[in-house]
């Protein structure tokens, strides 16, 4: 799973603290600083791409006008709401901000909607960098499974050897397997090859 | 979710899959009337630690939280050194042998033998290989850590080594000993020939199953617990280092 940042704007010590150690303990996330009342978190945005903003009305409100110079950075916003005060927000399609909390929210809400979120954020994440392998690492990976020595399958492929490496280096991290034992039964349960064509010699 | 004042046996009564939790606490059977806590004394165990384990264990979305600060990441290294000897003294021996087994009393040809068999030695090597990165350097550095943090003055060597490094990396690269197993699970149920010995294969899939669920649980643990914990310490050394 990979790491999304998050930077918090919210007035209240003690709510931005408790939140940043819920926050804290989710797997894949990582809460990058802290801003309360009277600090700015406009300057640091500019020299630090995050993946989520959590921010309070007042600092909403306060910031109205930055966020409408920079109407992209909705789409990261996590707007905490306190449901007992009206929206303030003048003009501003509060529709846009990516996600809500609430102030009354339980501890398993608000881990669920961070998770959620993550979820998502890898669900596309995957899609576009994928842990599914392409299809010239696929006949790769069929190669080796039938027994094929890495210069065997560059030569077949008409690869350079170093270029067999650099794909083999890649299936290993993107499925997580080493071995090419490993790595055959994975090609098997995914109907990469079938038993009958795997080589019948012991694989180192 | 458990507590403490719960008596123990209707813990483990109603969570068996907390079975394989006991002996790495040293916690003995026998527990009468006891609570969890009482047990846990009288195994000098600390009772908000293993609870924190417990629950971590039963429930996919707990959080361990508020015991966290309660124990010594001490504490958690010798846990999960005693978890890799589970694993390595218990869990992994019990599966090979009735893997070994299983392939002994079936019909399957050499070749189906030898990729089941290659399979799980190859399995071994880099599980061991996996627990021998965390025990020579990620354990030992965790325990540097906090007795670093605990120095009035902490060595600016390890304070500088720790500019570069966060326990975060190895989160990244923590690869999951699970999914290959998950695949042998899948071989054997939907690609080998049926075995006739079916005792013995539900056997081998259900240690397969355990295994795997606690593998997972157990990365839980050093994800959720562990990193985080080791990570809050890093930041807080870090900044005593160099105040703002």
């Amino acid at each position: 799973m990979r790491i999304s940042t998050f930077i918090l704007h919210i007035d209240s010590y003690l709510v931005r603290l408790g939140l940043a150690s819920t926050l804290n303990r989710i797997q894949g996330v990582r809460v990058l600083k802290e801003f309360g009342a009277n600090d700015s978190f406009t300057t640091f945005l500019e020299n630090h791409p995050v993946d989520y903003i959590i921010i309070d009305q007042a600092g909403f409100d306060r910031s109205v006008d930055f966020f409408i110079s920079k109407p992209e950075l909705l789409e990261l916003t996590i707007l905490l709401k306190d449901p007992s005060k009206e929206d303030l927000n003048m003009g501003l399609p509060l529709r846009d901000v990516h996600a809500t909390l609430y102030l009354t929210d339980e501890k398993e809400t608000i881990i669920q909607t961070i998770r959620n979120l993550l979820h998502h954020r890898d669900d596309t994440y995957k899609k576009n960098s994928s842990e599914n392998l392409s299809p010239r690492e696929t006949t790769i990976v069929r190669l080796i499974s039938m027994g094929l020595t890495n210069r065997q399958i560059a030569e077949k492929l008409f690869l350079s050897a170093h270029t067999v490496m650099t794909h083999r280096k890649n299936i290993n991290s993107k499925l997580g397997i080493k071995s090419v034992s490993a790595l055959t039964i994975y090609a098997i349960v995914n109907n990469i090859i079938t038993i009958e064509e795997v080589s019948s010699l012991p694989q180192a | 979710m458990i507590y403490r004042e719960w008596p123990m046996y209707r813990v483990v009564l109603e969570n068996h899959q907390l079975l394989p939790l006991l002996p790495r606490f040293n916690l003995k059977m026998g527990f009468g009337e006891l609570s969890v806590d009482e047990v846990c004394r009288e195994h000098s165990v600390n009772t908000d630690f293993f609870l924190e384990i417990a629950n971590a264990y039963l429930d996919e979305l707990y959080v361990p939280g508020e015991g966290l600060s309660l124990f010594s990441l001490g504490t958690m290294v010798n846990y999960i050194k005693s978890t890799h000897k589970y694993y390595i003294d218990i869990a992994l021996p019990m599966v090979e042998e009735k893997i070994k087994r299983l392939m002994n009393s079936s019909a399957l040809s050499k070749k189906e033998i030898s990729l089941v068999t290659t399979f799980f030695n190859d399995y071994k090597k880099d599980f061991m290989a996996h627990l021998s990165q965390e025990e020579d350097n990620i354990l030992p550095y965790v325990l540097e850590l906090e007795r670093q943090s605990a120095q009035d003055a902490p060595d600016p060597e390890f304070i500088q080594k720790l500019q570069n490094y966060s326990i975060r990396e190895f989160e990244k690269e923590h690869d999951r000993l699970e999914t290959s197993l998950k695949h042998l699970y899948e071989l054997i149920i939907k690609y080998l020939p049926p075995f006739e010995n079916l005792q013995l294969c539900h056997q081998v899939l259900n240690d397969l199953a355990a295994l795997m669920k606690d593998l997972v649980d157990h990365a839980d643990v050093e994800d959720k617990v562990l990193i985080p914990r080791v990570a809050d310490l890093e930041t807080l050394l870090l900044s005593r280092a160099s105040p703002v």
